[in-house]
Parts: C-alpha cells; sequence; structure tokens
C-alpha cells in the first residue's frame, strides 16, 4: 500500500470522537490506497463502527482530519481557512461514500429495484429507464435478478443485505464501508453476502468492511487492522497480523473469536 | 356398473380409490380427526336479547307522539339542509387538507435542530392546543372588534402596503375555516411527529449514506413509512372535525346544524331536526371512512408480506367462492 505513487483515496489522521465525555476514537491514523480492501477487526465498544460512521460524516469528528480523494470529510478549504460544510455539500460528498448496514436499513415502502433507484434519480437525477437498467444490472451482479420487485419484508436476510449493496453501488461510489454486513445474517446466509463482497474486492473496489469473519479478512483483505479501546493496536497484512500478532491484546482477541 | 363420477358406491361394491384432483389438505386422510367443533350456545342467547331490546327502543321511538315522522322526511333532503350538508364537507375536507400541511411543517419544524424552528413551533402548539376551540371560533369570527382594520406595512413604520377592513377580509365562513384549521393543525402536528418518531434511525443514515439530502429524505423515506402510523388517528381527527364544524354555529356560518336550528326556531321542531342533522353526520362519517381503508393500504404495501383484500374483494369472494377440488373416482370399468 505504501509503495504506491498515488495519494491514498481514503486518508484519516488522528481522528479523535467523544460521545458525552467518553474518548471512543483516541487519534486514528490510517491510508487506504485506491482498489484496496482493508478490514477493521476488534473487540465490541473499541470504536470501528464509529470510525467508520466517520469517514461519510453520520458522525462529526471531535479533532483530526478525514479526506477520500483528496477531499476533506465535511469541511472545505477556501481562502486558506476551513469551512464547515453545509448539508447540501455534506449529501453530495456521502453520494460517492456507500456503506452497508449491519440491520440492513432497507427503505421498506419500496421494492428491490426502486430501494436501487431512488438515490441514483432522485440525487443525480438520472433518468428513470437509465436508472432501472442499471439497478436490474447491480440486482443481477449481487444474484438476485428475479427479485427486483419484491419488498424487504418478502426477503431472507441475505437476500436484504445484497440488495443493499447493490443499492449502495447504484451511486458508483469510490469508497465502500461495510458496517459488520454479516453480524445479522443466518450462518447459512452469511456465505452468500461474502461471496458478493470478495467479487467486489477482486473487480478493484476500495472497501473499508468492520467484520468479525476472520476467515473474509485473510482471504480478501490486503490490510489488517487492530483496533482496541479507541486506538489502532497494530496492522498489516492479513498474514502478519492473524497469524503471528503482535500484540497480546491481538493475540487474545483472535484467540476468542477463533 | 356405469361409470358415473360422483355415484355412491353400494353395499357390497368393491372399495374404490380416490384420486384427488387439486389440493390435498381436500381429500380426508383416516388419521384426520373429524371432531365437532366447539358450540357456542351463549352468543346466540345474548345476540337475541340484544335484539329484543333493540326492537323494543326503536319500537318506542317510532310509536313516540312527540316525535312527528312526517316531519324527519319532509326535512332530511331539504334543500337548505342539504346545502348545510355540503359546506359542512366542504369546511371538513379544506380545513383537514390545510392543517394537515400545516402539520407537517409544524412538526418537521419541531424536530430540527434549529432552535428557533423549534421553539416557534412550540409556542404555535402550546397557544392553540392550550385554549378551547370554541373561543377560538369566536376569537376569529370577532376580530373585527379586535382590529378593525387589517394592514400590511413595515411594523413601528407609517408605511404601509394596503389596509383592509378586517370584516370584509375575514367573512363568518373565512373566519370559521380559519379556526378549524388553524386548531386543526396543532393536534395533527403532534400526529405527524409521532409518526415521524416512530421511523427507525436507521432510516435516515440509509437515506443520507446514498446522499440523499435531509429534505429528500423526509419526503421520499420518512413521510412514507410515517403514514402508516399517522393515518388512524387522523381518521379519528377527521371524524372529530366533522362533528367539530357544527361549533361554527356561534358565529352563524351556514353548515348543516347553524340551518337545522335555523329551521326549529320557526317551526319548533327541534327533535326532528336534530335527528335529520344526526342521520346526515352519521351518512358522512360513515362515507369518510372509506378513503381511510384505502389509504391505509396503500401505505401499508410492503409492511406485510400480503395486503389485506379490499372489501370489493372480500364481496367477490363471498359470491364466487373459489371452486372445489373435485374428486374423480377411477370405477373399474
Amino acid at each position: 500500500m505504501t509503495d504506491t505513487l498515488l495519494p491514498p483515496l481514503l486518508s484519516a489522521r488522528k481522528v479523535r470522537k467523544s460521545f458525552g465525555g467518553v474518548e471512543v476514537l483516541k487519534g486514528i491514523s490510517l491510508e487506504v490506497a485506491a482498489g484496496q480492501v482493508m478490514c477493521l477487526l476488534g473487540p465490541s465498544g473499541s470504536g470501528k463502527s464509529t470510525f467508520l460512521r466517520c469517514i461519510n460524516h453520520l458522525e462529526r469528528i471531535d479533532g483530526g482530519r478525514i479526506s477520500v480523494d483528496g477531499e476533506l470529510i465535511g469541511y472545505a478549504a477556501r481562502h486558506g481557512r476551513i469551512f464547515e460544510m453545509n448539508r447540501r455539500e455534506v449529501a453530495r460528498q456521502r453520494g460517492g461514500i456507500g456503506m452497508v448496514f449491519q440491520r440492513f436499513n432497507l427503505f421498506p415502502h419500496m421494492t428491490a429495484l426502486e430501494n436501487i433507484t431512488a438515490a441514483p434519480i432522485g440525487v443525480r437525477g438520472l433518468l428513470k429507464p437509465a436508472a432501472l437498467a442499471r439497478g436490474r444490472e447491480l440486482l443481477d451482479r449481487v444474484g438476485l435478478a428475479d427479485l427486483a420487485q419484491s419488498y424487504p419484508a418478502q426477503l431472507s436476510g441475505g437476500q436484504q443485505q445484497r440488495v443493499a449493496i447493490a443499492r449502495a453501488l447504484a451511486m458508483d461510489p469510490k469508497l465502500l464501508l461495510f458496517d459488520e454486513p454479516t453480524s445479522a445474517l443466518d450462518p447459512e446466509l452469511v456465505g452468500d453476502v461474502l461471496d458478493v463482497m470478495r467479487g467486489l474486492a477482486a473487480d478493484g473496489m476500495t472497501m473499508v468492511v468492520v467484520t468479525h469473519e476472520i476467515g473474509f479478512a485473510r482471504g480478501a483483505a490486503d490490510e489488517v487492522v487492530f483496533m482496541d479501546g479507541g486506538v489502532v493496536v497494530e496492522s498489516g497484512p492479513p498474514a502478519s497480523v492473524l497469524d503471528q500478532p503482535q500484540n497480546p491484546r491481538t493475540k487474545a482477541f483472535l484467540d476468542s473469536v477463533m | 356398473m356405469p361409470n358415473l363420477p360422483f355415484a355412491r358406491p353400494g353395499p357390497g361394491a368393491p372399495p374404490v380409490a380416490a384420486v384427488p384432483v387439486g389440493n390435498d389438505a381436500d381429500v380426508r386422510d383416516p388419521d384426520d380427526i373429524d371432531a365437532v367443533p366447539l358450540r357456542h350456545p351463549w352468543r346466540w342467547v345474548i345476540a337475541a336479547a340484544l335484539l329484543v331490546v333493540f326492537a323494543a327502543v326503536a319500537v318506542s321511538l317510532w310509536q313516540n307522539d312527540n316525535v312527528n315522522h312526517p316531519t324527519i322526511s319532509e326535512f332530511i333532503f331539504d334543500r337548505r339542509i342539504l346545502d348545510g350538508v355540503v359546506l359542512t364537507l366542504v369546511l371538513t375536507i379544506v380545513s383537514m387538507a390545510v392543517s394537515t400541511v400545516l402539520a407537517v411543517l409544524l412538526a418537521v419544524m419541531r424536530l430540527s435542530n434549529n432552535p428557533v424552528m423549534n421553539a416557534l413551533s412550540w409556542l404555535y402548539i402550546w397557544a392553540f392546543r392550550g385554549t378551547p376551540l370554541l373561543i377560538q371560533i369566536v376569537f376569529w369570527g370577532y376580530l373585527g372588534l379586535l382590529y378593525a382594520q387589517i394592514t400590511l406595512g413595515i411594523p413601528f413604520t407609517d408605511f404601509s402596503l394596503f389596509s383592509v377592513d378586517t370584516n370584509t377580509l375575514i367573512p363568518a365562513f373565512t373566519a370559521g375555516l380559519l379556526a378549524l384549521t388553524l386548531n386543526q393543525a396543532a393536534y395533527s402536528a403532534e400526529i405527524v411527529r409521532a409518526g415521524m418518531l416512530s421511523v427507525d434511525e436507521g432510516q435516515y443514515e440509509a437515506a443520507y449514506s446514498v446522499g440523499m439530502s435531509p429534505t429528500f429524505t423526509l419526503f421520499k423515506v420518512v413521510l412514507p413509512q410515517a403514514m402508516r402510523v399517522i393515518i388512524p388517528p387522523m381518521g379519528n381527527e377527521t371524524i372529530s372535525m366533522l362533528k367539530n364544524t357544527s361549533l361554527l354555529s356561534v358565529i352563524a356560518v351556514l353548515e348543516v346544524y347553524t340551518v337545522a336550528t335555523q329551521i326549529s326556531s320557526q317551526n319548533l321542531r327541534q327533535v326532528e331536526l336534530l335527528v335529520v342533522v344526526s342521520c346526515w353526520y352519521l351518512f358522512l362519517t360513515s362515507v369518510l371512512s372509506i378513503p381511510q381503508f384505502y389509504l391505509e393500504r396503500h401505505y401499508g404495501r410492503g409492511n406485510a408480506r400480503t395486503l389485506p383484500p379490499t372489501p370489493l374483494a372480500r364481496v367477490w369472494a363471498v359470491l364466487r367462492p373459489a371452486p372445489r377440488p373435485t374428486i374423480e373416482r377411477a370405477d373399474a370399468p
């Protein structure tokens, strides 16, 4: 990752975030190059999900800076000063960063296809026929071509999560964030979702994945970051972090989940 | 033996195999329990007793000499009464429509992060929900006593764009509509707010994560889901509104109740005319529950796996039941 000449797609420097006096992120610094997959591991409460939510400004950071594709998230530099962005600019930035949630969060009043096309039509101003064609293509890509007209309540958890991935892809994001995408799924449904994610990784999508699936991290990640207590404890290629962890906390965590 | 499809085998006839066509569940299996359903004799007794009571009340009303039945039938379709019914309906529909738009605005203001909007919404709801509707109606009806002229200009200066007589600008009908609408908006705002609060936080996050603005999220994601929670109490409010229009009689708006009291003050048939208006109110409230059903059905899509059948579909199902599977017999020739 460090040997590339291009600037990193995602760059976080000394990111801090507190909730009601409790500091959950204590200066997170990391970089993800374009086309790379980073997996964030760590015990619950370690700040992984909070960090992920800071990347697309669902949470406002208290210190440090995050930039995606060279653009500061939530702030704009003008005339040598930094200004907080208004809601319209924040929305535009978020459109370029896809997010997949643990609880899917599909829009229940829309069909699978409508879930995917709502933002391209309403936000990007894509014409309906083009958006529908692209939506069907994405559904086909996640293996759900024949469920376009189903409502989320009629789909299994694994199918819902794959629709959610297609929804995120519909905005052609530069970066995809996954917040424990398989944690709410029955064990037999996890595989389908992970297969779709592996396919995306193979196609060169830049991804940051918070997960407990060590197998996925080992197979698909270019870099694994272990977080605990709001700091990055250890990071590196999966082979070194997962198989030869240096830090005792990493060792203890990996022993407990494997 | 001829090959008759439904002929019962006579005594001593060889057992025949039934070949089911269609639903297997309709074919009786020897292992199935053939039970007598639980009987409910008391339901019949109570129903019969209630029928007797209702019949007695109906007969006593019918035979009451203090009620002049021809008067009821004379006035139920009276021109003035019909005009009043139309005005009542117009007042109900217009005030509900306008107040709902206002209510969405107030609810969004109340839930926004903007402290000014928040306080303004709170103040509005506090004022309009905290005073009796009757007093608000009188207030708007007699606004001319408070401000004889209404002037549009710049405050604390002599500059004015125009100035009109209050009673010209706000006749009784407008005052009534204004009172009902502004009062209802305060109540509806709380219903809309409850509906919006019922939408999961994850829906906002999902909408924001695909780049939707807060306004777009409100109209495309939050309100359509909130509608499911909003519609039943709004149905209630609509029915209340229909009946509350009768309060406008205090400022002489010619809705159906005002008309009825005017007629009965001349012919002194108070009871008969109250029966006439009651019939109309009952009829209108019944009619108003029809759009509610279809609205609920529309906004319920996606929430249940199958939508409830429409009344028409129900009637259809009773009139033309699904064909029973026929059982063909394979008799030996």
